[in-house]
């Protein structure tokens, strides 16, 4: 009610009453340190290189066993789909985004709901796996999130009223935005989303304050890229590693958002499969599809890229987290930064030139490439198990590919830790049958050229949390789950590993064996992002459930084993109980 | 216990002891408080509020507020007592006549009351009663039948008349927007919040704040003091940043003689 007391006399009156009673705005400078600062949590990544590390150690393998819940939080609604979001800790107050873009500012002591913020979707939005959202960004007073009909809005963090709300896309031309948004040097950079339509994969920076446009970065080559407001370079060479006009749909999407490091001042946004699905339409590399783009954070130029999947053929998107760390081996310490990409190969990549340092399969079964050459940093296929060309008949002759689609590892986000110098993958391990057949471009439809079907390929599990070293390419440890892990992992100096299940659990781990040591049910599958920080001394976990994602949409075979998960919508907080 | 009581009770009759409120209506010492703080009010017959005594569609009443019997208007503000959001907008006639007309939503048979700020800091307040069936705020826009509600949303249609004997000139304007209450599950609030129109010289004409029971493609009739500018840009913004820019012209505006 108090909101709509006359604002043309006491404008100003009340701003200085808000001021006095907020909490302060986020510095550049915050962000920066997010991944040392213990009291907060203001990236999606736990700090933009996207460690997911957290120097908290209050909980340990012996104490997590205590754990229990502080307050859990429902987002409400009849709107239960899946909860992927990675929660925001600033100042007490924590930012967590629900499925059909909401977002809520919820009290992080005692989970009592300041505001929410329900975004008005129009009818005939197209998201392809879910009407997820992966999360919020905070920079000043303002917290960010993307939209399913591709919008980017900022809102007052302290009230939740909409400060600005600016198109991304054409959402009736497939586009959408599911990511959690970037904020670098007062930029806010966010990728885009609807490979499955033929759109073209997008990088944009704009301005923190207003939302302006400052640079756009195609991913796919022969499109131009805008600086202020001007062209500024082609992306690539026009037709180098495309045939005729397959390009101008070229896919591409940056549909998982991008990682930022601070110490070689780089952006690393993945790039998604290249469109249509099927390769026998586009001989060629089909650059910059399936890759990870290095860019210029001012200018939005390309510093390098490394293509994951060249000519892909199997919806092996590049999109995964390149998350950049200090590699060391043999006495040096190497700039790098790793990848758990779809196509099964877990890659070790020098993160100041794209230089391949290392390529190893995380998964048992990989057919559609014999390994990954050092030399030359590309894939040595194995042809038989491209998926054929089906030209004049309806359909191509099916492969059989692992892994499936759906990825080695999804966009489930990955977690690092310098202690342990320990990758933890929260992997699958499934196949499919895969065929191909005659398509043409049609806005706003869906632009496949492709049929599938996805299996399990053991009996017992088809998720595996994993302990990759990325010195060696081996894997120290692994955890097996029935059904396919979906959700993001994090590590702490604590020596733990916690992730979620859809069967319902947040599990922790020891991050040096990987013995399971604590868990709790939640009431719904878990396929969000925990995190952790510290409240007036003591360790917080936080993470959303609400099952959903892409698993029980697209998942043949494997949809049937999930079918009987139930829905939710809530955020759980846990903490050890006082002494 | 008794203090408290007798300290209640003088708080709550002293006011109406002053001046009883003509419709009897349960909520106007609460919004007295709430939209006029402790300013003084007097009911006004020179603020005239004309709505229909029953309503025909309680999604889209027509109500006028004419203040033109009073000199010297800052601020007009029209609340409907008995609706979950009572205020349904504030209008500020910087260049314009004291005079606002548009629809609104009503919940319930209800006092609709047009308040006049004058510049010896007075609410003049004048009313009307309106019956109605219920429900007005609590259903779903029209605007959900239609599939591309969201192609035209903040489109604007507007007519302007050359200035008659009273020497303003209307403007009529209608802007397609679903009007969202916020109080139909699964609908999130979504409204226009802010107008204002101009002219091609910058100068403020007037300043609207509008809230939820303005009806779904919201209609506002206003009289302007244009002086010579040639056309009028009317601005403004929803809950959700949603932005509405039209420019109206004024053809007759400097081509006389």
């Amino acid at each position: 009610m108090k909101r709509l007391i006359s604002t043309f006399a006491l404008a100003a009156g009340l701003a200085v009453w808000a001021a006095a009673a907020v909490a302060g705005p986020v510095s550049n400078d915050d962000i920066l340190k997010d991944a040392t600062s213990t009291g907060d949590v203001l990236s999606y990544g736990l700090g933009p290189q996207g460690q997911r590390f957290s120097p908290l150690a209050k909980l340990t393998p012996e104490t997590v066993a205590k754990l229990v819940p502080a307050w859990s939080f429902s987002f409400g609604g009849e709107k239960q789909r899946g909860q992927e979001a990675q929660p925001l800790v600033h100042d007490g107050v924590m930012y967590v985004t629900g499925s059909y873009s909401r977002l809520f500012a919820v009290d992080a002591r005692t989970g009592q709901k300041k505001w929410q913020y329900d975004h008005r979707l129009p009818e005939g939005i197209m998201p392809c796996c879910d009407v997820v959202n992966r999360g919020a960004a905070i920079h000043g007073n303002k917290v960010y999130f993307t939209t399913l009909d591709a919008r980017l809005v900022a809102l007052d963090k302290d009230t939740g009223k909409v400060v600005w709300n600016k198109k991304l896309a054409d959402y009736q031309a497939g586009y959408s935005n599911t990511a959690a948004p970037l904020v670098v040097e007062g930029k806010v950079i966010t990728g885009n989303s609807g490979g499955e339509f033929g759109i073209v994969g997008m990088v944009e920076a704009r301005d923190a304050e207003t939302g302006e446009l400052v640079w756009q970065r195609p991913m796919v080559e022969g499109h131009m890229g805008t600086l202020n407001g001007k062209e500024s370079t082609m992306t690539g060479k026009l037709n180098a590693s495309w045939p005729g006009d397959l390009w101008k749909t070229g896919g591409g999407a940056t549909w998982l958002g991008g990682t930022y490091d601070p110490e070689t001042r780089t952006l690393f946004f993945g790039t998604g499969n290249p469109a249509p699905w099927n390769s026998h339409l586009r001989p060629g590399d089909n650059l910059y599809t399936s890759s990870t783009v290095a860019l210029n954070p001012d200018t939005g130029e390309i510093k390098w890229h490394y293509q994951t999947t060249p000519h892909d053929g199997w919806d092996f998107d590049g999109v995964n987290e390149f998350v950049s760390f200090d590699l060391k081996k043999d006495g040096q310490t190497i700039k790098a930064g790793a990848k758990a990409d779809r196509n099964g190969f877990f890659y070790v990549i020098d993160r100041t030139n794209g230089k391949l340092l290392n390529a190893a399969p995380f998964v048992s079964k990989i057919t559609w490439a014999k390994e990954i050459d050092l030399k030359t940093g590309r894939p040595v296929y194995i042809d038989d198990n491209r998926p054929a060309d089906p030209s004049g008949a309806e359909k191509g002759k099916p492969v059989f590919a692992a892994p499936a689609f759906l990825g080695a590892k999804n966009w489930m986000p990955m977690a690092y830790s310098p202690q342990t110098e320990l990758f933890y993958v929260p992997a699958n391990e499934w196949g499919m049958d895969i065929w191909n057949e005659p398509i043409t471009y049609k806005k706003g439809a869906a632009y496949l050229g492709a049929g599938f079907t996805i299996k399990p390929l053991y009996n017992d599990y088809i998720g595996a949390l994993r302990a990759m070293d990325p010195k060696t390419g081996k894997i120290v440890w692994e955890y097996k789950n029935p059904a396919p892990l979906w959700g993001g992992v994090l590590t702490t100096a604590g020596n733990l590993v916690f992730t979620g299940t859809p069967e319902g659990f947040l599990k922790a781990f020891d991050a040096k064996t990987g013995k399971e040591v604590w868990k709790f049910q939640t009431g719904s599958g878990v396929v969000g992002c925990p995190i952790t920080w510290e409240m007036d001394g003591e360790q917080y976990v936080a993470v959303a459930s609400g099952w959903g994602g892409a698993v029980p949409l697209w998942g043949g075979d494997v949809a049937k084993l999930v079918k009987d998960i139930n829905q939710g919508g809530s955020l759980w907080v846990f903490k050890l109980p006082k002494a | 216990m008794r203090t408290i009581l007798a300290l209640l009770l003088v708080l709550a009759v002293a006011p109406a002891a002053a001046q009883d409120d003509p419709f009897g209506s349960p909520m106007w010492e609460v919004l007295r408080g709430e939209y006029f703080g402790t300013a003084p009010v007097v009911f006004d017959g020179r603020v005239a509020v004309t709505a229909p005594a029953s309503a025909e569609n309680v999604f889209a009443v027509p109500v006028a507020v004419d203040a033109r019997g009073l000199e010297g208007v800052r601020e007009i503000v029209l609340l409907a007592d008995l609706n979950p959001f009572p205020l349904v907008l504030r209008f500020r006639p910087d260049a314009a006549a004291p005079f606002v007309a548009t629809r609104i939503k009503v919940q319930q048979a209800t006092a609709v009351r047009g308040a006049a700020l004058t510049a010896d800091g007075v609410w003049h307040v004048g009313g009307a009663l309106v019956d109605a069936a219920g429900g007005g705020c609590a259903a779903p826009a029209q605007a959900y039948a239609e599939k591309d509600w969201a192609q035209h949303v903040g489109e604007v249609q507007a007519r302007a008349w050359a200035p008659g004997p009273a020497g303003t000139t209307r403007v009529r304007l209608r802007i397609r927007h679903p009007q969202d209450t916020g109080l139909v599950a699964g609908i999130p609030a979504y409204f226009i919040e802010e107008l204002a129109l101009t002219g091609d010289d910058g100068r403020v004409l007037g300043r609207l704040q509008t809230g939820e029971p303005v009806a779904e493609n919201p209609v506002f009739t206003l009289e302007l003091h244009p002086g010579a500018t040639r056309a009028v840009r009317l601005r403004g913004r929803d809950n959700q940043a949603g932005e509405i820019d039209a420019t109206i012209p004024l053809p007759w505006v400097g081509r006389e003689g």
